[in-house]
């Protein structure tokens, strides 16, 4: 195998997909001093990290906090209302939000079924997004959006903050410079810690949550505060792509992007918390990229390996990585590389297991922001645009179809973007929707 | 030979303004000359709300100094016996500090004390139905109870005010910490910082001591919680507040059944607005107060115990993590329970909570005190 085979693919394929971008004309050029006018559209946990943080920014500013569930309203209009002069609008419904001519921007941070059809329609209201990981709840979405990016010439960044992480850019050029040789293998964990989760009896939806809303483009099922929607296919990609889908896209960056893999192969289901989910918790999934194997190991039942301490995140330090959860270890012919996500830095070894390089890391989220806010005013692609938020996001999709047809191998078929020969295994490339919220063949 | 008690006052501490502290006062200390054992030290005290009962105790705590008022260290309860912790009389007050060593004149000629109290109520024990949802501080590892039981417990009646937080602060933050620039905030909060660090002084802004503290972190709060040996509420202790057990006065006594023991709110199941009747301070300035309300300013309509405040004001931290199966107490969040001036009035019932990381300062939370 030569050095650079893959690699000079991946790369390939990764100018070509910024050519396309480039040819695209600019859509709406802002004045420098011109404040970059954001709804936020989910206000859980990093809705209301994201909206606090755009609205510390003083290039842009919140003009509408955007939840189905109304109670949620206090807690981030308290906060944003402090950071900023402008008083944001409150509002259950996302489309008073894409009507708003003045928005430029949509946050996307809802469960991981509102992602498509939530960032499709912002595309044809001419809004850019923002979108939260994993980009797609199923592979036909990814494409969709990506169509959608497309015809209304909108910038997507898909919240995966590590790709614009200077660390990784620098260790990125160090493995594509062919210090390690050729890579063969690459192995990214995700272990988690998470519980069985209790029963609770279906009930009535609590008063100030649409839950019509809510289900969108999902089944609507009798309300239970149990039903976690993270943890089922109906709602979810599930936890472990969830969270593993941040050190997916990074393993994908560090080897130049590579497009899909050629097949993947899985084992894993539900093997602990057996509390009536259907999403796995434990997947050990397989990529063939020819000559070079991806290969992602998680569970959400470990409690020994730990992400990427506190202590560690931003200062230099290094994780201990027999330990690291959410460590990527890339081997080469020529040497290995430990690589930490949340500025988990990275360490390089050469063939006789001598250290050869160390990095310490940050973490990035202000500098993803910033790369998203650049590129709104600049109209250049964004750092996780939506292709490589789908390519990323298809791994994890591509390991729960393998899980969900009973961890067989499946063989992908990049012309038709199907699995050949398997049809059940392309019954889960697209979600069953629920009018009026179908994401539509042409966008 | 026994010796005739011969009590010696040593200095007498002022009383302070009782913005939600209870109404303590003429407090005095004495010292009585033992033969053998050194001094005996009484520390006497006026506790003056008439309406302090079992049902409504106060809590008393006492804190003293011996440089001066440089450095205050509370008097650890176990070395004093009498009307300390939870008292439950009005009237004149005794408590004997038995210290911890053999003390001399010269030990205490220095000291001077202050004593406070926070008014309570009892929570008597037994059951309840917990109504949160499920992933909302709880731990989901087990199937979900529709009644929980817990043991006696005691809740402040008010949520911890303005004047109590500057008092803490004047005993301990010198050097700035607890106190932060949004505290300011002379709608939202009301303390003012004067001086130079090492010598910092705090005040509440005029007309503002009864009003709810804001803009304290988790940490805060605790810090607040161990100056005077309290802790925070768990979110079931919260609820069972709210909505009051099965029975009112308790499982043993089972006299009182509770009427609404499901009910949403701590008046009741009907709406914060309902009939355009305000039971408490929620979003907008309709309630009478755009911003926070001094405490109790909703008293017809407190919880079943007499607590004020637990639907709206501020939301208040509770002891809890926030334990989903999702996030497994791993990123540190912690449980915010009840409504606030800026929630709508359906986010103001018991069961309703936020997460909160421990660091948040937000001018919709404070905190109230439990034991």
């Amino acid at each position: 195998m030569t050095n650079n085979v893959n690699r000079r693919d991946f790369l390939r394929t990764s100018l070509g997909t910024a050519a396309a971008w480039s040819v695209l004309p600019s859509a709406r050029v802002r004045g420098a001093n011109d404040r970059i006018v954001i709804g936020v559209m989910g206000l859980g946990g990093r809705g209301t990290y994201l909206a606090e943080a755009f609205a510390r920014r003083s290039d842009a500013e919140i003009a509408w906090l955007c939840d189905v569930d109304s109670r949620r309203f206090a807690r981030v209009r308290e906060s944003v209302g402090d950071l900023q002069d402008r008083q944001p609008k409150m509002v259950q419904d996302f489309r008073k939000v894409l009507d708003d001519k003045s928005v430029d921007v949509l946050i996307n941070a809802t469960p991981d079924h509102w992602h498509g059809l939530g960032t499709i329609m912002a595309c044809q209201a001419g809004k850019d997004v923002f979108v939260e990981k994993p980009m797609s709840h199923n592979p036909y979405e990814g494409r969709q959006m990506i169509a959608a990016a497309r015809k209304y010439q909108r910038i997507i960044q898909v919240d995966t903050q590590s790709r614009s992480a200077p660390y990784m850019a620098q260790v990125a050029d160090y493995i594509r410079s062919g210090a390690i040789g050729d890579v063969y293998l690459v192995r990214v964990f995700n272990m988690m810690q998470h519980a069985k989760v209790g029963a609770a009896p279906d009930q009535q939806s609590p008063e100030g949550l649409d839950y019509d809303l809510w289900c969108g483009p999902a089944a609507k099922l009798p309300y239970n505060p149990s039903r976690r929607w993270l943890n089922y296919y109906e709602y979810s990609a599930g936890p472990i792509a969830g969270d593993a889908v941040h050190q997916m896209d990074l393993a994908r960056f560090l080897l130049g992007d590579p497009a899909y893999p050629k097949s993947v192969s899985c084992a894993g289901g539900v093997n602990a918390l057996t509390d009536g989910r259907d999403c796995p918790d434990t997947q050990i999934a397989t990529f063939e990229y020819g000559p070079l194997t991806l290969m992602m190991e998680a569970a959400l039942w470990t409690p020994w390996m730990k992400k990427t301490p506190g202590i560690v995140r931003d200062s230099d330090k290094f994780p201990d990585w027999p330990f690291s959860s959410t460590k990527i270890e890339v081997c080469g012919t020529k040497g290995f590389v430990y690589v930490g996500r949340h500025g988990g830095g990275w360490q390089a070894y050469d063939s006789n297991g001598e250290l050869a390089r160390s990095e310490y890391g940050r973490q990035a989220d202000k500098e993803h922001q910033d790369n998203f806010i650049d590129c709104v005013r600049t109209r250049k692609p964004a750092n996780a645009g939506a292709e490589q938020g789908h390519y990323s996001a298809m791994l994890c999709h591509m390991a729960n179809i393998s899980c969900r047809v009973n961890n067989r191998k499946l063989t992908w078929d990049a012309d038709t973007e199907s699995f050949a020969g398997d049809p059940d295994a392309n019954k889960h490339l697209k979600r069953q929707y629920r009018s009026p919220w179908i994401v539509a063949e042409e966008v | 030979m026994v010796r005739a008690l011969q009590w010696i006052v040593l200095l007498a501490c002022c009383s302070h303004a009782f913005a939600q502290w209870a109404d303590i006062s003429n407090v005095e200390i004495l010292s009585d000359p033992t033969e053998l054992a050194g001094l005996r030290v009484a520390i006497e005290y006026d506790l003056n709300a008439a309406a302090v009962s079992a049902a409504h105790p106060v809590y008393v705590f006492v804190r003293c100094t011996t440089d001066g008022g440089q450095t205050w260290r509370r008097l650890n309860p176990q070395f004093l016996r009498g009307d300390v912790d939870l008292v439950e009389k009005p009237g004149r007050k005794s408590c004997v500090w038995w210290g911890t060593q053999k003390m001399l004149p010269a030990d205490v000629a220095d000291l001077r004390v202050k004593v406070r109290g926070i008014p309570m109520a009892a929570i008597p024990a037994g059951r309840f139905e917990m109504k949160s949802i499920p992933g909302g501080g709880h731990d989901e590892t087990t199937t979900r109870r529709a009644v929980s039981d817990l043991p006696l417990f005691h809740v402040a009646r008010c949520e911890t005010t303005v004047a109590m937080y500057v008092d803490y602060l004047n005993e301990t933050a010198r050097a700035g910490g607890g106190w932060t620039e949004r505290m300011a905030n002379p709608q939202r909060c009301g303390i003012i910082r004067s001086g130079e660090p090492g010598a910092f002084t705090y005040a509440a802004v005029p007309g503002r001591g009864n009003y709810p503290v804001t803009g304290v972190s988790w940490y805060d709060a605790i810090a607040f919680m161990d100056w005077c040996g309290l802790r925070l509420p768990t979110e079931a202790e919260w609820e069972k507040a709210v909505r009051g057990g099965l029975f009112l006065d308790g499982d043993l006594s089972r006299k009182v059944p509770n009427p609404l023991p499901g009910r949403k709110y701590p008046w009741g199941d009907d709406a914060p607005d309902a009939g355009g009747v305000y039971r408490c301070n929620f979003d907008g300035p309709d309630d009478g107060f755009e911003y926070t309300a001094p405490v109790g300013s909703f008293a017809r309509f407190n919880s079943p115990y007499g607590l004020c405040d637990l639907a709206g004001n501020v939301a208040e931290w509770t002891a809890d993590w926030y334990a989903t199966s999702h996030h497994a107490g791993l990123d540190g969040f912690r449980m915010v329970r009840g409504g606030s001036w800026m929630a709508l009035p359906i986010a103001c019932d018991a069961v309703t909570g936020a997460t909160q990381l421990p660091i948040k300062e937000s001018s919709i939370m404070g905190f109230r005190a439990a034991r």
